[in-house]
């Protein structure tokens, strides 16, 4: 399998490159379509993009995913710095300061030019109401339209009442774009879409699911990367081809002996936001440690139910119903118990040594449960944790050497437990 | 006054069965209807000066008032509340149940019972239905609870009484703006409404309001501010804002002014009433469908009340507050009303020098 070694060590394979293309394809079909006409919404991330693919020229933004990607471009402080000098605190979600500062007059530093006006603005609140505020700011300043898709937080499984909610707000949601837009909404086309996105999903966990060979086949890192297209390219055949060709590339690897930490000793788990600034540096210098996270609570959620691993498939009925039982797909929605559960079955499903509990003042709605969350894997599984401090998107917030001082610490508790001494 | 828990085990020792409520705004007509007196737990960063417990379970991140809740309820609350009671109120307090819950003794069962109130526009039948479906699930809990059946007419009781309370509290208020009393006077009294039975807080209302009938201020005549934020700023702060010749004339306090401004029309049923209540609320930055609304009433305010300065004491890691302040600020500062921002970590308790001379320096600049 092709592939070619960077100076630091980092493999960047066929997939990664591809990826790139997908990436930068998006954002210039957006500016591009946006130029000429088409109906722009700017979209939270779990927010169902899908749906959009049942009409015939809308197209749409993720703020979230342009200010992840800001801030693996090493432009997040500058970025930050707008937002902090227009009055936004530094105590609010680094996604949101990046954001504001590239709306208000930091385009040219964004490494897409920005985004597009929106013509629309679609928010939810189960992975935070963060984001809702954020988008008012938004509607205000632009006097554009703001739904918010209000998603009830799950302490267990979503019940009914929420899901036939749900599925009342996205028939007033297609309303809303029908009445915006002019144009009309074809639900096959939709369920096009959502097939789609079913079988992306499916090779997703294909990929995923490298990580319990041992070595792992993938890290954390390549999940992390590899998740963005989810967010901008969702529900499109190149994005299940992609994923397709990337759980393929990725069995060949392992059939063929390449692993990315080839001299794997310490498997781990990293619950939290990736942190996008950290990405190559922190995988190297892990990999030296002979360490590799192997699994991210971030990305393993993606495409299942609440507390769940599998993922949920598309019976190729009504799409609305898929995305709607499916609107928690990320972890922020979930509660502790939920979380727990979920993190045990990875845990035990992908030989997990320790767990990295990244402590995010930019995401409170991750990190707010990780200390009793910490405490529940120690306990019930004995497993060796840490807290580090982080934040996902503003470098500011980091330091490297703090953070690298708890890994080593991790890896000889790892130790510790693996020779019987007393903890 | 007499501190939180001391207050409250006063109270219970009198024969009430206390139900701890999570802020800013559950619905206390319906607990008062079943017997129960509902406690809204926030305030209590005066009395609660440790965390330690709380620093266990919550990232230092976390805003003040929701690691004082966490600390009292832990650590305190054994066997003075028969049940706990929250609603999506904000990011933060949606994760406390289970916190709260795995770090209790396991030998106590403390029920804890759960609202998700629409977060969207009560005016779309679908979210307005699933409401009343949400309370109607409650009113069963409390059924369950308290072995009381609802009563559409001792609802209807509770709700005259709360209808009462507001009013008075609007009255006070408008008493204190008129300069019969301290705001620092009269946002303890307001507060008080949080922790007694609602009962006692209309006799504390009748009371203040009897004694400063009639009563004049050296005060009147100084600038008028308004202040804002999620709790009123500590006494020390308020006297500081007097002392230095502004007069509080408008309050935007979630614990205040948001909590009383707004009355439903009496009723007997549980679910109409509180989608009125939730629907008709006074605008707070907590309640999403209300932010363009808030903006017009804050401004609207400050010109009726001829304010020359706006304070915000912003409740620290607040994002819903502090995603407000800037355009709030801009649309002040351009309709000629000066602007302070103070940062609130810990009641105010830190940075008391700082603040204060923040205040002084800004009252200077109103008065010149």
């Amino acid at each position: 399998m092709p592939s070619e070694k960077s100076p630091e060590g980092f493999k960047k394979n066929t997939s990664g490159k591809r990826l790139s293309s997908i990436i930068m394809n998006d954002y210039l079909t957006l500016h591009k379509k946006a130029s000429e006409g088409a109906f722009v919404v700017w979209i939270a991330i779990i927010v169902p993009a899908e749906i959009f693919s049942g009409f015939d020229n809308v197209v749409y933004a993720v703020p979230e995913s342009h200010a992840a990607l800001c801030a693996g471009k090493g432009v997040g402080p500058l970025l930050c710095e707008k937002a902090e000098q227009l009055g936004y605190s530094t105590d609010l979600c680094s996604y949101a300061r990046i954001d504001l500062g590239t709306a208000f007059g930091g385009a040219e530093s964004s490494p897409t030019f920005g985004l597009p006006k929106p013509d629309l603005i679609i928010s939810n609140n189960n992975n935070c109401s963060l984001l809702v505020k954020w988008f008012d700011v938004y509607h205000r300043a632009w006097g554009v339209p703001h739904v918010l898709l209000d998603i009830p937080f799950c302490y267990e499984n979503q019940s009914r009442a929420d899901f036939e909610y749900i599925m009342a707000q996205f028939g007033g949601l297609i309303r809303t774009i029908e009445d915006l837009s002019g144009q009309k909404f074809d639900i096959n086309k939709a369920r096009e879409s959502v097939k789609l996105s079913s079988r992306a999903l499916k090779e997703w966990k294909r990929f995923l699911s490298f990580a319990t060979h041992r070595p792992s086949g993938i890290t954390a890192f390549d999940s992390f990367v590899q998740m963005a297209p989810i967010l901008t390219s969702r529900g499109t055949e190149k994005l299940a081809e992609h994923y397709r060709l990337l759980a393929d590339e990725t069995e060949e690897q392992v059939k063929n002996g390449i692993f990315p930490v080839p001299g794997e000793r310490y498997r781990l788990l990293w619950d939290n936001i990736a942190p996008w600034h950290q990405l190559r540096k922190m995988s190297s210098r892990l990999a030296s440690l002979d360490a590799n996270i192997t699994s991210a609570s971030y990305t393993y959620c993606i495409g299942a139910l609440e507390g769940e691993y599998e993922p949920y498939e598309f019976d190729g009925k009504d799409p609305l119903q898929w995305l709607a039982r499916l609107q928690n797909f990320s972890v922020c929605p979930h509660g502790l118990n939920l979380r727990g559960r979920a993190m045990k079955e990875v845990i035990g499903r992908n030989a997990i040594d320790g767990v990295v509990f990244a402590s995010n003042r930019s995401c409170k709605v991750y990190s707010l449960m990780q200390m009793d969350q910490m405490r529940h894997m120690k306990e019930e599984l004995g497993i060796p944790c840490i807290m580090i401090d982080v934040d996902h998107a503003d470098v500011r917030k980091y330091s490297e050497e703090t953070t690298f001082t708890r890994l080593e610490a991790l890896i000889e508790m790892i130790d510790k437990k693996r020779s019987g001494a007393p903890a | 006054m007499r501190g939180f828990l001391d207050t409250l085990q006063g109270i219970k020792a009198k024969g009430h069965t206390l139900i701890g409520c999570f802020p800013l705004y559950p619905p206390v007509e319906l607990f008062h209807s079943f017997g129960l007196t509902p406690v809204v737990l926030w305030g209590l960063e005066q009395d609660i000066r440790d965390l330690s417990i709380s620093d266990r379970h919550l990232q230092p991140y976390t805003c003040h008032v929701a690691r004082c809740l966490t600390e009292f309820v832990i650590s305190r609350a054994s066997g003075l509340f028969r049940a706990l009671f929250m609603y999506n109120a904000c990011d933060t307090l949606r994760n406390l149940p289970e916190i709260i819950g795995s770090a209790l003794d396991e030998e106590s069962t403390l029920p804890i019972m759960r609202l998700h109130v629409p977060a969207v526009s009560l005016d779309h039948a679908y979210a307005a239905g699933y409401l009343q479906d949400r309370i109607e699930g409650l009113t069963a809990e409390l059924e369950n609870l308290t072995g009381r059946s609802f009563s559409a007419s001792a609802f209807n009781r509770s709700v005259e009484l709360y209808r009462r309370q507001r009013g008075l509290c609007m009255q006070l208020e408008e008493r204190q703006a008129q300069g019969s009393m301290s705001f620092a006077d009269c946002a303890e009294v307001l507060m008080a409404g949080s922790l007694l039975p609602v009962e006692e807080h209309i006799a504390l209302l009748e009371a203040r309001l009897r004694e400063s009938a009639g009563t004049g201020s050296e005060m009147h005549g100084h600038p008028g501010i308004m202040i804002s934020g999620i709790l009123p700023p500590p006494r020390h702060l308020l006297e500081v804002i007097e002392k230095a010749g502004l007069t509080v004339a408008a309050n935007d306090i979630a614990s205040l002014r948001r909590s009383y401004a707004y009355s439903p029309a009496p009723a007997t049923d549980a679910g109409a009433y509180y989608e009125d209540f939730y629907r008709g609320h006074h605008p707070c930055t907590t309640i999403l469908p209300s932010a363009d609304s808030r903006a017009e009433y804050i401004l609207k305010t400050a010109r009726e009340k001829n304010v020359k300065g706006f304070i915000f004491f912003g409740e620290k890691f607040c994002e819903y507050e502090y995603f407000e302040m800037p355009h709030i600020e801009q649309m002040l500062k351009s309709s000629g009303i000066q602007c302070l921002c103070l940062e609130m970590t810990d009641g105010g308790g830190e940075q008391i020098a700082a603040n204060q001379t923040r205040i002084e320096t800004f009252a200077e600049m109103l008065h010149t």
